[in-house]
C-alpha cells in the first residue's frame, strides 16, 4: 500500500477514540432535543385540545429542529473546537510526552511532504465525516420523530427545512447554496494548510518562529479577507471579482503549501 | 561509509556543530564520544535529516541524506518513539508496513532474545524494557548502518549486559554502528573506532586498537587526555 495512504490510516487510527466519542455525545445530545422538544409541543397539543379553545397546527420536525436551536449547537461546537484544537495536536502530539514520536515519523522512508499531506487529509477526514454523521443523524432524527409523534400531531417537512431550522447548520456547518458549501469550506481547507504551515514555522524556528508563524497568518488572513471583501459593484464585472478571488486563493494555496513542504523536508528539527 | 565533512550547525547564534569531519566504515563499530552538550547527539540527528545542518555535508555510501537514507541507515534514539498506547506488536506491525527492509525473522528472534512481550503497552514499559525494545526496532531492520544515541542510558547492569552482547552477536554482523555513550568502559573492546567530540568540534580520532598497541592506552585514558585537558 501506498505509504501516503497508510500514513492516512496511522493518524486516522490514533484519533478514532475521539471522533467516535464526538460522534456519540453529537447522537446523545441531538436525541435528547429531539424527543423533548417533541414532548414539549406534544404536551401542549393536549393541553390546547383538552381545553378546547383552540386547535393548534400540527408541528413538523424543521420546527423541532428550529425549536432545539441550543441542543443541536452545543454538540456541534464541541466538536468544532476539538478539530479546531486537533489542528494544533496533530503535530504538537509528535513532540510531546516521554517517547517523542518526531524522531520515528519524520525518519520514515518516504517523502516527508506525505507527512504533511496525510495530517491535512485526516484532519479534513475527520471534519467531513462529522458532517456526514449529521447528515445521517438528521434523517434517523427524523425518523424517531414520526416514530414518537402521532401522525395527528405531526406534518411532514422539507429535509433542506430542517436544516434551514438551525441557524448553526444554516450558516457555516451545512450552507444550502452549492457555490456557498465550497466558499466556505474551500476557505477551512485553506485555513488548515495555513495553521499546518504556521505550526511548521514554529517548530524550525522556535521562539522566532512564533513570530514568523504570526506574521505568516496574518499576511495570509490579509490576502483571504481582501479577496472576500472585493466590491461586486465597483470597477470589476462579477467573473473579473470571481477570477481575483480564485487566483489570490491559489496563490495562498500554493505558496502555503510550497513552504509547508519546504519547512518539513529541510528545516524540521525534532 | 557514513561521512561528514565540515558539517556545522547552529542554534539561534550558538554554533553548536563546528566543522565536524569524521567517518564511520561499514564493518566497523565508531564511538562518539564528549561531555554532556558536545554535540554528539546533534550530529546522529543531523545524519538522519532530524536537525537542519548549516554548512558541509553529510554523505552515505557517496549519495546525500534522501528517503532512500531511512532504509540503509536505522536509528535508535535515546528514547522509545513509539506511541505510548500502541502495543508492540502493533508497532512492529508499522515498522514492516513502512520499511521494505524490515526482517520479520530477525524482529521475532530479537523480542525473544530480550524476552519482550508483544501485548505490551510503549507506554507501560520500563527504561530497560523500552531501551531492549528500541534495539529490536532499530536491529531488526536489514540496513546497512545502525546509529544509536546512548543505548545504556539509564539502564540497570543486566540489561546493560544483554545490550552490549548484542554489539558483538550476528545480529549486528558486519553493518556500520555509529554509537554515541557515556558509558565507553563497557563497551570499549568493542569499539574499533573512537571520535572524540569537544565543544562541536572533532578533538581526535582513533582507531582504538592503533592506541592501545603503540600507546598503551585505553579509550578512557585518551578521552580523559583530550576532554579533560
Amino acid at each position: 500500500m501506498n505509504r501516503y495512504v497508510k500514513l492516512v490510516h496511522m493518524e486516522v487510527h490514533r484519533f478514532r477514540y475521539v471522533l467516535f466519542g464526538m460522534m456519540l455525545l453529537t447522537a446523545i445530545w441531538q436525541t435528547i432535543g429531539v424527543i423533548y422538544y417533541a414532548k414539549v409541543r406534544m404536551d401542549g397539543w393536549r393541553e390546547a385540545a383538552r381545553l378546547g379553545n383552540y386547535a393548534p397546527r400540527p408541528f413538523s420536525f424543521a420546527d423541532i429542529i428550529g425549536d432545539s436551536q441550543f441542543w443541536f449547537a452545543l454538540p456541534i461546537l464541541i466538536s468544532i473546537t476539538v478539530l479546531g484544537l486537533y489542528i494544533f495536536l496533530i503535530w504538537y502530539r509528535d513532540w510531546i510526552g516521554r517517547d517523542k514520536f518526531a524522531y520515528r515519523m519524520f525518519a520514515l522512508p518516504t517523502a516527508r511532504s506525505n507527512i504533511y499531506l496525510a495530517k491535512a487529509t485526516a484532519i479534513l477526514l475527520f471534519v467531513f465525516s462529522m458532517v456526514s454523521f449529521q447528515l445521517l443523524l438528521l434523517l434517523l432524527e427524523r425518523q424517531l420523530f414520526n416514530g414518537i409523534v402521532p401522525s395527528d400531531y405531526r406534518m411532514s417537512s422539507l429535509f433542506s427545512e430542517a436544516v434551514a431550522a438551525n441557524r448553526v447548520f444554516e450558516l457555516p456547518l451545512l450552507p444550502l447554496e452549492g457555490v456557498r458549501f465550497v466558499v466556505y469550506y474551500g476557505t477551512g481547507i485553506l485555513a488548515v494548510f495555513v495553521l499546518f504551515t504556521a505550526i511548521l514555522l514554529e517548530r524550525c524556528y522556535r521562539w522566532l518562529g512564533i513570530v514568523y508563524a504570526i506574521l505568516y497568518v496574518a499576511a495570509c488572513g490579509t490576502a483571504i479577507g481582501f479577496a472576500a471583501n472585493l466590491n461586486p459593484y465597483g470597477y470589476f464585472y462579477p467573473s473579473e471579482i470571481t477570477a481575483i478571488r480564485l487566483g489570490i486563493y491559489l496563490v495562498v494555496m500554493g505558496v502555503t503549501l510550497a513552504l509547508g513542504f519546504r519547512l518539513v523536508s529541510k528545516k524540521i528539527t525534532v | 561509509m557514513i561521512e561528514l565533512i565540515r558539517v556545522s550547525h547552529r542554534y539561534l547564534c550558538r554554533k553548536v556543530l563546528k566543522e565536524v569531519t569524521f567517518a564511520a566504515e561499514k564493518g566497523q563499530i565508531t564511538c562518539l564520544i564528549g561531555l554532556n552538550g558536545a554535540g554528539k547527539s546533534t550530529v546522529l540527528k543531523a545524519i538522519m535529516g532530524l536537525t537542519p545542518i548549516h554548512g558541509g555535508t553529510i554523505q552515505i555510501d557517496g549519495k546525500p541524506i534522501g528517503r532512500d537514507t531511512y532504509e540503509q541507515v536505522s536509528y535508535i534514539p535515546d528514547h522509545l518513539a513509539v506511541p505510548p498506547s500502541m502495543k508492540l506488536s502493533d508497532a512492529l506491525q508499522f515498522m514492516e508496513d513502512f520499511y521494505s527492509r524490515w526482517n520479520k525473522d530477525r524482529a521475532s528472534e530479537l523480542m525473544r532474545f530480550f524476552g519482550l512481550d508483544y501485548r505490551e503497552r510503549a507506554g507501560r514499559l520500563s527504561k530497560g524494557t523500552a531501551a531492549k525494545f528500541n534495539l529490536v526496532l532499530g536491529l531488526a531492520q536489514d540496513s546497512d548502518y545502525i546509529i544509536m544515541d546512548e543505548p545504556f542510558a539509564g539502564i540497570d547492569l543486566f540489561s546493560r549486559e544483554s545490550i552490549a552482547e548484542v554489539f558483538s552477536s550476528e545480529l549486528v554482523g558486519s553493518r556500520g554502528v555509529l554509537l554515541t555513550t557515556h558509558e565507553v568502559g563497557e563497551i570499549e573492546h568493542l569499539i574499533d573506532q573512537a571520535v572524540l567530540l569537544r565543544d562541536g568540534t572533532v578533538a581526535r580520532t582513533f582507531e582504538c586498537e592503533q592506541v592501545r598497541s603503540e600507546e598503551g592506552k585505553s579509550v578512557v585514558d585518551v578521552m580523559k587526555e583530550v576532554l579533560l585537558a
